[in-house]
């Protein structure tokens, strides 16, 4: 019989961490949760579609939680720094794993009518994502920027100024393509690796990816186009 | 009636597992287009032998695709460019005259070349030992059909058990993981009655040891897959993820 385990280390946890798969498990959990936090975050912000009114009512409405809001933030803290932390030891030690690389490298997939497959760059679409992020969280969060100073600005008036801003503008609609074509393989991935595949629903699953994806990159990506139309 | 094809072939030359590696060019002329891709570098290694040169050293066994010992990187395809075929299975009719055909070892780090184009691939043996058994008593030997087994799972474990173990999932992957192959070899216990009593170590084993010989990790590319002369699916990963994930929540240790 098969008695003893193998696995370095005492604690089950440590054990679970530092394999590849139990890696892996945290990427995917994280992920969709920062999935889900994208739902929320976009369906905040089509209040902008909706009016001044609603939106400010609905900002409003979100920082009177200061407690609850900090917790939530604590929470995307860990799930983002989880997430990134992770992408960059495992990046790392894939690359380790093949110290001397081919001369010539072909794939036997079939052609994705894309240059780079979603899931062969989710390194570099994470980074892009990840200055896309900070330049939000420095404008938004923390009105860091200088030049995007709006004191006194209601919400709605805030964010359209800073969406109107050429600048931001070009770095929101490339960032929110980018960040469409992370999760069009991430989302899907995710189910993978949690061990979810089958013929019944796998096809459902990669189908919601993609439904998904384009929501995101299209959602997010749409409103600097519409700051810049609304004009006032 | 056959064609003849005159090749360029760039092999990687290296002497010894430490010694420094080059890619030299050989010309071949007239080779038959119904030769296999081995029979077209036996008529090289005669051509050197004949010259006092050193023959090209490669892996190969049953030249029939079962045994997973043909293993060659051709022109950046594992196994060469077919579906679901392995080098020794691979005719030169897939080639044109003229060609320049670039063959590599396989390249991971828990694969190190031995020589020329052959790997030391004994890190899948010791993944195997470490749980890929089902142990069985002594004695009378058990009715056959004494247990029941769904026919559903009795495929899909075929299915699972039609890997060779070659490496070309490590080969074709960008991590260099080995993640298809040992989800293969826990999938074809994990879905059979026999299997079950060991499932737990079984997995857990095996993915210590798999981290244990340096491969990557999986970051579902399914480049394996496409990579696989076996045709073994991804979704054996998934029951791998699913197997691991059972064996750390409800095990014992
Ligand atoms: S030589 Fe046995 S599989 Fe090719």
């Amino acid at each position: 019989m098969i008695q003893t385990i193998r696995a370095a280390g005492s604690f089950w946890l440590l054990r679970v961490f530092g394999s590849t798969i139990g890696r892996k498990l945290v990427m995917a959990v994280t992920g969709l949760g920062l999935c889900g936090f994208l739902i929320m975050h976009l369906a905040g912000n089509l209040l902008l579609y909706v009016g001044a009114e609603e939106y400010n009512h609905y900002a409003d409405t979100l920082h009177a939680q200061a407690i609850l809001l900090t917790i939530a933030e604590i929470g995307l803290l860990i799930l983002f720094v989880g997430h990134i932390v992770l992408a960059f030891t495992t990046d790392r030690e894939n690359s380790a794993a093949r110290p001397v690389g081919y001369a010539m490298k072909q794939t036997k997939q079939p052609p994705s009518g894309m240059a780079a497959p979603a899931s062969s760059i989710m390194m570099a679409t994470g980074i892009v994502v990840l200055l896309f992020l900070l330049l939000h969280l420095a404008d938004f969060r923390f009105s860091a920027l200088g030049i995007r100073k709006h004191d006194g600005d209601d919400h709605f008036t805030k964010a359209v100024n800073i969406l109107r801003d050429p600048l931001s503008a070009g770095v929101y609609i490339v960032g929110s393509l980018v960040l469409g074509y992370h999760v069009l393989h991430g989302f899907q991935s995710a189910f993978q690796t949690l061990g979810f595949n089958h013929p019944k629903y796998t096809p459902i699953i990669k189908f919601l990816s993609g439904l998904f994806a384009a929501t995101v990159a299209l959602g997010f990506g749409s409103f600097p186009l519409w700051a810049w139309a609304i004009q006032k | 009636m056959s064609d003849k094809l005159n090749l360029t072939l760039k092999i990687w030359r290296q002497a010894s597992p430490g010694a420094a590696g080059e890619f030299k060019s050989y010309k071949l002329y007239d080779i038959s287009t119904d030769m296999s891709f081995l029979e077209m570098l036996d008529v090289l290694n005669e051509e050197l032998i004949q010259k006092n040169d050193e023959p090209v050293a490669f892996d190969h066994d049953c030249r029939e695709g079962i045994c997973g010992m043909c293993n060659l990187m051709i022109d950046g395809q594992a196994h060469g460019p077919d579906l679901e075929t392995t080098t020794c299975q691979l005719h030169m009719r897939r080639f044109r005259n003229g060609d320049t055909i670039v063959i590599e070892p396989w390249r991971a780090r828990a694969f190190p070349v031995l020589k020329d184009l052959i790997v030391d691939r004994s890190a899948f043996d010791r993944i195997m030992q470490a749980g890929g058994f089902v142990s069985v008593n002594t004695g009378n030997a058990p009715d056959g059909n004494a247990i029941l087994v769904d026919k559903d799972d009795a495929d899909q474990a075929m299915d699972a058990a039609t890997c060779i173990g070659c490496g070309a999932c490590v080969a074709a992957c960008k991590n260099a993981s080995a993640m298809l192959f040992v989800a293969a070899k826990v999938s074809q216990y994990a879905l059979l009655p026999q299997g079950r009593p060991e499932r737990t170590a079984r997995v857990q084993n095996m993915v210590a040891q798999m981290d244990q010989e340096g491969f990557g990790g999986c970051t579902n590319t399914n480049e394996c897959e496409a990579a696989c002369p076996a045709g073994i699916s991804v979704s054996n990963i998934a029951r791998l993820n699913r197997e691991y994930l059972r064996a750390t929540l409800t095990g014992a240790k």
